[in-house]
């Protein structure tokens, strides 16, 4: 224990040090690259051997498939991980620190429990339960502890009470009007949910860093096309114009996504841009110039890493908005039917909520709570990256 | 459920033309569900007086202020110009202001209105115009020759695109008399008035007259006259006051009704109407038209099935359960862009679209979906048919004996032999040639909340009784239309000056059981033999529901006529004689020949399957109690002017 | 760059901004299939015609044989002189189509935004001043959940609660009430509280944070010091700084709002506005309609941009006019 101390009091990092080369590779990327490669055999395997309506697994007898979002999906979970979880396992100071500040926010403590939750069970819900299954002999049973007059039911699966048919754990959130079990079906509008923020997250951020540090270290004109660029971005109808999209051309979820995200990094960009050129005025990065840093380097090592928090913050606000158009298109009737999404179920129970409450409650308040914990973990990251702020109201 | 009504009536049911929209009807079940009980009488003519297909509910404020006929639409109404009016929804808002040429009665008996029908042998009849109909000002009496005028110069101009100009190809029409004008068709068809074909709106000549020398098709449809309906003088019940394009129409009474002074008719209309104003509201949610119908603000709505029973509990509200012709089918596509497993379209085997009637479940489909308000549907003829066959004539796929997983996979595994290809059965499951398990895809409108429960359970039952894996894809029902359902990228035959057909391509030439066949006049939806197809792919769908014409059951030629009949989007073949039946049909001289050849079609159809036939949805309607006029028949609503509060 | 120069610059850009969105909405729609061809030629197969000539006609009726470009300057030029055609599902000019739809949404919407500019700022700056007191956390727990609850399902909720079962708001909208009368407010009461709630959570914190920096601030004890009234110091040296940072988000989240809620609100409580209007064009395939109503909403989206960007320019001096 006691040789480990000095070690991390006073470690440099000789790598980093001695590196000139900028193909140089952390830990992290190293990791990445292990995980993303089995990944990319995986696909061309799916690709390449799988039939087009074959399974991914069919080879070892697991009916799952995997369709090009899953892979995504899988990919910036990885990304996810290497990039935004390892390093503040690397970095226990900091993370410390963060923590204790954030720790201060009750509700973001909470919200990141709740978050947790939904993230473990889109994870893994899919594999322990089983996808709600239409049986439309038991359409609208009631949930646990509630009751539903018996006309409005075909059948009844529990007791039936005074003409009232009873709840039981068999639907422990009752079913819709085709016998979809609620519960079921919110722990895989999870998956879809988590699917949305991780896969839009990454897309915008990716496109917005980019963009906004080319435009700041290009300068000149450039700079300025770029930014009149997201001028016009920012000012599109994106919800309407993934209508007309949708109308024109037809479109799923990976259509929604890319539609969405192509549409929503502007903020970002503008963000990225601004943060990028105060950034490049500290004597630092002055410093690191005049020792012979490339500018890949600078931006790479320097500004990327000053910008990250912010930008985490960002998207973090932007996530809510994703899932709430998602909804709303789902329960416009246009969204993807065949996606079992928290909006689908919205929507399925939408005509049926003067008698059959749950089937629109029970999505209806996940969602609200889902992205109610975003805001508030955005708010509190707020707080805890701005210790100014922070001094200054407590 | 609601944006069905939308849905269907923006796209779905607007195929375009009525002729289409009276067969393709609705986007499916809830579509039916919507549709009540008021008013047709003729509202537009080709569904028979009862649908009112975007979910027109009828009412009356509250059980004490019976001054008012307030109704509810589910849409809003594209246009209110009877030439170019394809919907339901507004076919009732122009008939509360101008009535049609005639209705049927309860009894399925024809009621002159405008005008009475008359034929001797069936190919020349006699339009008798009834005296005392007057436009408005400044267009006065009308006569025969407002509507040969309008049957000539618009239906037959060939530049308006009117929505009947399909009807009246090929009829000659001659004036004989002020009030009297004579159609000769080209063949003998008896049930002519059944098919709703010659149903006419009354026009003014003066008014149409400076768009026909112009021949301003754009004019005509935007004309103000036309859309507002400033020339229906005594022509209707009510008079339209205003129509707001959101909101609805409104109307006041007609103190100048003619049916007031019609000796024909009963005399319950001698003081009809008896509102004093009618309504129709644009309301879209079916929770508001509900809720409107339960604190009586109207008191007519459509109610969805899964909520009868507790409506029936009601005493405020009497619900009416009214059978309908519109069908709830499986489509399957034997072109060659259907079948997209393998090789060897099996859905061209009968026993094989047998083997799937015979997997799906038909009681659970009813009661589960319809909760009962439904009837099975075994061939292209609703139970309240006169034609219907008798009930041993005809295999009752999908209940009792004819349901299961081994009588279906029996029939299944004929076809597999019938079949070029290595088709079978590993276990379960349902194999290619290539050892693959089949999978097939099966296209529902998106947002419609009926068809997606019907299609899962298909999909659910296929898998179980037949080891297919279904997948289930929903889709905009115009996109399916236009890029999967139909095509109109098709050849044409040649024709020479007189619009005769000169020569075929080869394309449109193929041998059907064992004779060769000429597709002479391709459609959008028959374009030609199987391999002339859509531009997608695609195997299964319950997009559309159709018409079965219980009335004229031979308006189903389009269907089954042949190979070419000119609704044939799935590229069915029949292996029986369907044209020999048809024209069997068409020659007959009497009723009983004319049923004992459509019977003997009916039982032919069952036996063939050429669309997978699941079910018929009943039209469930509530109104207030103390309404006196509806019936739980196909004709209700034929009276509408006569409805009344006792 | 003097101010009159900038707001020349930036009206000018503006108009460009514009045309590039109608631009791409065109493109978009001239990629499509037109519905009104086809059923010529569905019309012209049924009628035993030749379908290809009725096609061919129909395009030449509808300009659609010109090249793309001429179609482009055609409908440039119609957009400019306001001659946006006639709508095919509503059987009426398009212009009279929008002008009527927003009849109806200026109804909820200027309520809408006149409480949200007013409330949130002062709920904010209120909030700020009891920090962490239990109004300010009543004030900050009610933001986040109007926030954060979709407005569409909030809107049903409410309408289940107050129409269907306590029966006080009634579930369908009228269109033949009078505008200022009781049945127009009771049918406009919980759109309007839905919309509020939603954008509101924004502003408020936005100028809770703010203003929670000012209040602390040198000109504040200053002023205090001074013994100028606590009204009087928070209206001059807490909002209107406030005011600044706010004005930037304002306009933008109203903006969102505007565009992706309205349509949704007007579906659940049924309003025929705008958001309902374009949403039905769109499913009846009613081109002119569909591109008339995304003129309207991309205008309104610049021109809100633009206002933002000025009025930041007006209440902030310190703001340099080249650096954007």
């Amino acid at each position: 224990m006691a040789s480990k101390k000095p070690e991390q009091f006073d470690r440099v990092d000789w790598s980093e040090l001695s590196e000139s080369s900028r193909f140089d590779l952390s830990i992290n990327s190293i990791g990445m690259l292990a995980a993303t490669l089995p990944l990319a055999l995986l696909w061309l395997y799916d690709y390449q051997f799988v039939g087009e309506r074959g399974a991914t697994f069919q080879a070892i007898g697991l009916g799952r498939n995997l369709d090009p979002l899953d892979y995504f999906f899988v990919f910036t979970l990885f990304l996810f991980f290497f990039y935004l979880v390892l390093p503040l396992y690397q970095n226990p100071r900091m993370t410390r620190y963060y923590w204790a500040e954030f720790r201060r926010n009750r509700p973001a403590v909470v919200s990141l429990g709740w978050l947790g939750v939904v993230f473990v069970g889109g994870l893994l819900g899919p594999l322990v339960i089983s996808a709600p299954e239409q049986s439309i002999l038991t359409g609208h049973q009631p949930p646990m502890f509630l009751s539903i007059n018996e006309a409005n039911v075909a059948t009844c699966v529990g007791d039936v009470v005074n003409g009232q048919c009873q709840g039981t754990w068999q639907h422990p959130l009752g079913t819709t009007r085709g016998g979809k079990d609620v519960f079921a079906g919110v722990v895989y509008g999870m998956t879809i949910s988590m699917q949305i923020a991780f896969i839009t997250t990454t897309i915008v951020a990716a496109i917005g860093i980019t963009f906004g540090t080319v435009s700041a270290y290009a300068g000149g004109w450039v700079d300025e096309i770029m930014m009149r660029f997201v001028d016009v971005i920012l000012s599109f109808p994106t919800f309407l114009m993934f209508l007309l999209i949708l109308y024109i051309y037809g479109a799923g979820l990976g259509m929604f996504i890319l539609v969405f995200s192509a549409f929503a990094w502007g903020g970002t960009a503008r963000y990225v841009r601004s943060k990028s050129l105060s950034v490049s005025e500290e004597e630092f990065i002055k410093a690191t110039r005049i020792s012979g840093a490339s500018t890949y380097r600078v931006v790479r090592k320097h500004v990327v890493p000053n910008v990250a928090s912010s930008i985490i913050t960002q998207l973090t606000l932007l996530i809510p908005g994703f899932l709430l158009a998602e909804a709303q298109l789902a329960f416009l009737g246009i969204g993807d039917s065949a996606v079992p999404s928290w909006g689908q179920l919205l929507s399925a129970g939408r005509s049926d909520l003067a008698f059959a409450p749950w089937i629109v409650l029970s999505p209806g308040i996940v969602l609200f709570l889902t992205i109610l914990a975003f805001n508030f973990i955005g708010d509190a990251l707020l707080d805890a990256l701005n210790p100014e702020a922070e001094a200054e109201s407590a | 459920m609601v944006r069905r009504h939308n849905n269907g009536d923006n796209d779905g049911r607007r195929l375009g033309r009525r002729q289409w929209l009276s067969m393709l009807g609705i986007g499916g079940a809830t579509a039916l569900a919507g549709c009540s009980g008021n008013g047709g009488d003729g509202g537009n003519g080709t569904d028979g007086g009862t649908d009112s297909g975007d979910g027109t509910d009828s009412g009356t404020d509250s059980g004490t202020d019976t001054s008012t006929y307030a109704t509810a639409a589910a849409a809003s109404f594209t246009t209110l110009n009877p030439i170019y009016n394809d919907e339901n929804g507004a076919g009732n808002a122009i008939a509360r202001a101008l009535d049609q040429g005639y209705t049927f009665d309860e009894d399925n008996e024809y009621v002159p209105l405008l005008y009475d029908m008359s034929t001797e042998d069936g190919e020349v009849w006699t339009f008798e115009v009834r005296e005392g109909l007057e436009f408005s000002d400044p267009y006065g009496a009308v006569t025969a020759s407002d509507f040969v005028y309008l049957i000539q110069e618009i239906h037959q101009g060939g530049w308006a695109s009117s929505v009947s100009a399909t009807y009246w190809t090929g009829v000659e029409v001659e004036q004989t008399g002020e009030y009297e004008f004579q159609a000769t068709l080209g063949n003998s068809q008896l049930l002519w008035p059944e098919s709703y074909e010659p149903l006419l709106y009354p026009i003014p000549r003066d008014l149409l007259q400076p768009y026909v020398e112009a021949e301003d098709a754009e004019g005509l449809r935007q004309d103000e006259a036309l859309l507002e309906l400033r020339f229906s003088g005594n022509l209707g019940p009510y008079v339209l006051d205003e129509w707001q394009r959101d909101g609805g129409t409104q109307y006041s009474r007609n103190d100048d009704y003619y049916l007031r002074d019609a000796a024909d008719l009963p005399d319950v209309f001698d003081e009809a109407p008896y509102f004093e104003s009618a309504e129709i509201q644009v309301l879209g949610e079916q929770a508001s038209r509900l809720g409107a119908l339960e604190t009586g603000e109207v008191d007519s709505a459509a109610i969805p099935p899964e909520r009868v029973q507790e409506y029936q509990n009601n005493e405020e509200i009497e619900v009416n359960q009214i059978p309908q012709p519109y069908n709830e089918k499986l489509s399957v596509n034997m072109r060659d862009n259907g079948w997209t497993t393998g090789p060897g379209n099996l859905f061209r085997h009968k026993s094989f679209r047998q083997a799937m009637a015979a997997a799906i479940d038909k009681q659970s489909l009813i009661q589960g979906v319809f909760r009962d308000f439904a009837e099975t549907h075994f061939t292209w003829q609703p139970r309240f048919s006169n034609f219907y066959p008798p009930e041993e004539n005809i295999p009752e796929f999908g209940v009792g004996d004819r349901y299961g997983s081994e009588f279906a996979r029996g029939l299944a595994e004929d076809a597999f032999e019938q079949s070029e290809h290595d088709y079978g059965f590993d276990g379960e499951t349902m194999v290619g040639p290539d050892g693959n398990q089949v999978r097939l895809s099966l296209y529902h409108s998106a947002g419609q909340e009926t068809e997606q429960l019907m299609g899962e359970f298909i999909a659910q039952e296929l898998g179980n009784n037949l080891g297919i894996a279904v997948s289930l894809e929903a889709i905009d029902s115009t996109r399916f239309n236009t890029e999967y359902y139909t095509t109109t990228e098709f050849p044409t035959p040649e024709r020479n000056e007189g619009g005769e057909v000169v020569s075929v391509p080869d394309e449109l030439v193929d041998t059907v059981n064992g004779a060769e066949v000429e597709w002479t006049s391709p459609t959008a939806t028959n374009p030609g033999p199987r391999n002339i197809t859509g531009n997608e792919d695609w195997d299964m769908e319950i997009v559309y529901g159709l018409n079965t014409f219980p009335r004229n059951p031979l308006t189903n030629a389009v269907f089954f006529d042949g190979p070419t009949g000119s609704y044939n989007p799935v590229g069915y073949y029949p292996e029986f004689d369907a044209q020999g039946l048809f024209d069997d049909a068409r020659q007959a001289t009497s009723e009983e020949e004319l049923a004992d050849a459509l019977v003997d079609l009916f039982v032919n159809i069952a036996e063939e399957q050429p669309y997978i036939m699941l079910a018929f949805p009943d039209s469930t309607v509530g109104y207030r109690e103390g309404l006196e006029g509806p019936i739980e028949n196909f004709s209700n609503g034929w009276n509408l002017p006569a409805w009344r509060y006792e | 760059m003097g101010f009159g120069k900038y707001v020349g610059a930036r009206v000018l850009w503006a108009v460009v901004v514009s045309l590039i969105i109608t631009t791409i909405t065109f493109l978009l729609l001239a990629a499509a299939p037109n519905p009104a061809i086809r059923e010529a030629a569905t019309q012209a197969a049924l009628q035993g015609g030749d379908p290809s000539a009725a096609v061919e006609r129909e395009r030449e009726l509808r300009g659609l044989n010109q090249p793309l470009y001429v179609r482009y300057a055609d409908f440039i030029r119609s957009v400019y002189t306001l001659d946006w055609g006639w709508s095919e599902s509503r059987s009426q000019p398009v212009t009279e189509a929008l002008l009527q739809a927003l009849y109806y949404t200026a109804q909820y919407s200027i309520p809408w935004t006149v409480l949200t500019i007013t409330v949130g700022p002062l709920v904010g700056v209120y909030s700020a001043a009891n920090m962490y007191s239990w109004r300010d956390h009543v004030a900050t727990g009610f933001a986040f959940f109007g926030y954060a609850i979709p407005n569409f399902f909030f809107g049903i909720i409410l309408l289940l609660i107050f129409g269907v079962w306590f029966e006080v708001v009634p579930i369908s909208y009228d269109t033949s009430v009078p505008v200022f009368s009781v049945q127009n407010v009771r049918q406009l009461i919980l759109p309007v509280f839905v919309l509020v709630t939603g954008s509101i959570g924004a502003t408020m914190r936005v100028s809770r944070n703010e203003s929670a920096e000012f209040q602390n601030s040198e000109f504040m004890k200053t002023a205090k010091a001074k013994g100028v009234s606590p009204l009087r110091s928070y209206a001059y040296h807490v909002m209107r700084p406030t005011l600044v940072p706010l004005s930037t988000t304002l306009v933008g989240q109203l903006l969102a709002l505007f565009i992706g809620s309205s349509l949704l609100v007007e579906v659940v409580f049924g309003i025929p506005g705008l958001g309902r209007l374009t949403f039905n064009a769109l499913l009846s395939q009613d081109t002119n309609l569909v591109l008339g109503s995304t003129l309207v909403f991309t205008f309104i989206a610049v021109v809100g941009n633009l206002l933002e960007d000025l009025v930041f320019t007006v209440l902030d001096p310190r703001i340099n006019y080249d650096d954007r």
